[in-house]
């Protein structure tokens, strides 16, 4: 008998706001996090805007380990995890004294410092490259650190580098380990940031957008990429109602599987079975689906795969379908993780995010992507769709609290 | 949770007997030094092996080294496996070789979009595992754990999982790293210490417990951040074993031997050879390959014996794994 499992904290930096309440107001108004990229020397690129997050100061999230140890991403990993934390109403005691599972999905682990480092090896050779630079190169270093924050010793840590649906791999984990009784609080989620590394793979592959993120738009042309951390605080929902603890939504299920057919073009069997694979974990008939946040990144191949798929599943009634990306940029690891949040905080909220940017609907993409503007809406169940280079699928059911079963 | 197949790909050699005949004869595998890395820093490479001669040349232009080792460790325990099995490699960083060369090539080509899109699969740190499920045609779950050193256990705790909670009925588990002078490089300034790097490939077939043909099953899994004494002793008791009950105790480096010398005896530490002594520095194939040295040493014996396997990652996390050898079944 597996253990009903409840998000009850949330943490969040992303290109349209930092923490819960402020990400919420972004998504029902429809915020772009669009911006010119200076994490990079852009020179040379014919167009280098995405949607990164402002600057920030790791130092006024961070309690317990130093900023400038950590990598980019281990600082929006290990300060998301303090928020989500916080944000829960539990503190480090409380955590510390039960068994916890900390995961953490990643694109690009350290991706931004080894590009630093490959800069100083082309200046001065290998012989003196930074050490602090050298040791935020391994992935793990950002679970690490997120336990670490969280002084967390008697807990599973780690790092899941399953591309840019490893936020969702994350939550799935985190998940099973609430679900079977492995752990009592999972802090997962994903995190990324941007690097040279990771916009020109995009770039060279012809996927980044000189224009908006225009999901499921007849004239849509690419990706912005984004950057971030979204992590949740998982427990039982028993352990969630014992102590009185707000409850954002419920995690259902998920599904995982691979096309196992090419590195970057899906596979629209295998995304509907991976879909099927959700609900079925779920215990959700497809009626009862009232949203589909989709992976949604605004590439032509992308978008009329994935409606394609859902059309497969959903038949004659599909529901809404949103793309976050026209909103958040495609934040590779963290993407599905916030997504999930922003699934979440929609339930919470009673409404629908929109999908910005939106001109015309693409009639290879005919559905309602709930066009500019939020909607109001009774949510009681939401997929949260999230699909990865190299054919990794994983994709998370959350459902309304009071109303499930 | 069973294991029903194993595989290395070593320094020893290409396949399993290689390697169990060289860790039977705990002969060092170090012949070379990598004369574009650290001054004289020693290495442990897989001897003669090109991904392209060995899965021949279709499919692996572009293809990094890691990734033709995992292809390749994958498809000796997954020969008409099923196609919804899983598959779950550990890493570190990726094949970091590539993505500093992907870098530079961006960085000193005319313009910073110049680079070969055939290497563009090798510059993201899942395409051992995703390349894996394309080679082979296996349609399951597909998660790289990158967790560094103690990545093949925490990929043992995640294939139970997958296991006990039905996401998958076969789990191809195990890892793959490299040997690169960009690796040698970044752990060489990362000031941790430790002997020469090694490199290869691992995976053991995991099945639920009670499969038919098992050669070993996990009884016990920690991992934490803390010593690697507190989680062996966890482990045990995870697994109802007392450390009197242990055939060999199999840590991953020196220090970790000089930690468990406290608590076990120089019998059970010294039974199986010390792999990374022999191979290198395997990085988050340690683990799998400690567990493949237990079943080449153990696993061919008659009569059950416990294993116990520990790891420590330099970040601070560790973890262990109590294993019963089957005795039947085992090495070639």
């Amino acid at each position: 008998m597996r253990r009903r499992v409840a998000i009850t904290g949330l943490g969040v930096f992303s290109s349209i706001g930092t923490g819960a309440a402020e990400f919420a107001a972004s998504l029902r108004a429809g915020a772009s996090g669009r911006a010119p990229l200076t994490a990079f020397d852009a020179a040379g690129y014919a167009h280098s805007f995405g949607c990164p997050v402002a600057p920030f100061d790791p130092s006024s999230w961070l309690h317990r380990v130093r900023p400038a140890e950590l990598g980019r991403a281990a600082q929006f990993a290990a300060s998301a995890g303090r928020m989500a934390m916080a944000d829960a109403g539990l503190t480090e005691a409380e955590l510390r004294a039960a068994r916890c599972h900390v995961c953490v999905g990643t694109t690009e682990g350290g991706s931004f410092e080894l590009d630093q480092l490959t800069e100083a090896w082309l200046a001065d050779g290998p012989e003196r490259l930074d050490p602090v630079l050298a040791r935020q190169v391994p992935a793990q270093s950002l679970s690490v650190a997120m336990a670490c924050e969280l002084g967390l010793a008697d807990a599973e840590i780690s790092t899941l580098g399953t591309a840019c649906s490893a936020g969702n791999y994350a939550i799935g984990d985190g998940f099973d380990a609430i679900a079977t009784g492995e752990a009592e609080f999972a802090v997962c989620g994903g995190a990324d940031a941007i690097a040279r590394k990771t916009f020109t793979t995009f770039y060279r592959l012809g996927l980044v957008t000189p224009d908006h993120c225009r999901p499921f738009d007849s004239g849509r042309q690419g990706i912005l990429i984004g950057e971030g951390a979204g992590v949740v605080l998982l427990e039982s929902l028993d352990s969630a109602r014992a102590r009185g603890a707000r409850v954002y939504a419920e995690v259902l299920g998920y599904g995982l599987n691979c096309d196992a057919f090419h590195p970057t073009a899906p596979d629209r069997a295998s995304l509907a079975r991976c879909m099927e694979l959700a609900l079925r974990d779920a215990g959700v008939k497809r009626e009862e689906v009232d949203l589909i946040s989709a992976h949604g990144t605004g590439t032509r191949a992308n978008d009329s795969t994935e409606v394609s798929a859902i059309r497969d599943v959903y038949g004659s009634r599909v529901p809404p379908v949103i793309g976050l990306k026209s909103m958040l940029g495609h934040a590779m690891g963290a993407a599905s993780a916030l997504s999930a949040i922003a699934c979440a905080l929609a339930i919470t909220g009673r409404f629908i995010p929109p999908t910005i940017n939106h001109r015309q609907t693409d009639p290879d993409c005919a559905i309602d992507c709930v066009p500019n503007t939020a909607v109001d809406a009774d949510l009681h169940v939401v997929q949260n769709n999230g699909f990865a280079f190299a054919g990794n699928n994983a994709i998370v059911i959350l459902g309304k609290h009071e109303a499930i079963r | 949770m069973d294991i029903t197949a194993w595989s290395a790909i070593s320094p020893y050699g290409l396949d399993r007997s290689c390697f169990t005949g060289g860790i039977r004869s705990g002969r060092s595998a170090m012949r070379w030094t990598d004369p574009a890395g650290p001054a004289a820093a020693r290495a442990c490479l897989v001897p003669g092996f090109d991904q392209r001669d060995v899965l021949g040349r279709k499919g692996t232009k572009g293809m990094d080294r890691m990734t033709g080792l995992a292809v390749h460790a994958v498809g000796s325990v997954h020969a008409s496996g099923p196609a919804d099995a899983a598959v779950v490699l550990g890493s570190t960083a990726g094949s970091v070789r590539s993505m500093m060369d992907f870098t530079r090539a961006s960085l000193t080509g005319e313009r910073p979009f110049d680079v070969d899109p055939a290497t563009i699969p090798s510059v993201v740190m899942n395409t051992p595992a995703g390349h894996c499920a394309m080679w082979h045609g296996i349609t399951g779950p597909n998660a790289t754990i990158a967790s560094g050193r103690v990545a093949g256990l925490l990929g043992l705790s995640y294939a139970r999982r997958l296991l006990r909670t039905g996401r998958a009925r076969t789990v191809l588990c195990g890892a793959a790293e490299e040997y690169s002078a960009a690796r040698a490089w970044l752990w060489h300034h990362c000031g941790y210490g430790g002997g020469p790097l090694g490199e290869g490939a691992a995976v053991l077939r995991l099945e639920p417990a009670g499969a038919s043909g098992a050669i070993g099953t996990v009884l016990g899994l920690d991992s934490r951040l803390g010593t690697v004494t507190a989680v062996a002793e966890s482990a045990l008791r995870r697994a109802g074993i007392t450390a009197g009950d242990l055939w060999a105790v199999i840590p991953s480096a020196p220090a970790e031997r000089d930690e468990l010398a406290g608590v076990f005896g120089a019998e059970v530490l010294d039974r199986v050879p010390r792999v990374a002594e022999l191979i290198g520095d395997t990085g988050s194939v340690s683990a799998v390959f400690q567990i493949a040295a237990a079943l080449a040493v153990g696993g061919g014996e008659p009569g059950p014996r416990v294993a116990l396997v520990t790891c420590a990652d330099a970040m601070g996390t560790t973890a262990a794994a109590v294993l019963r050898l089957h005795g039947t079944g085992g090495p070639c």
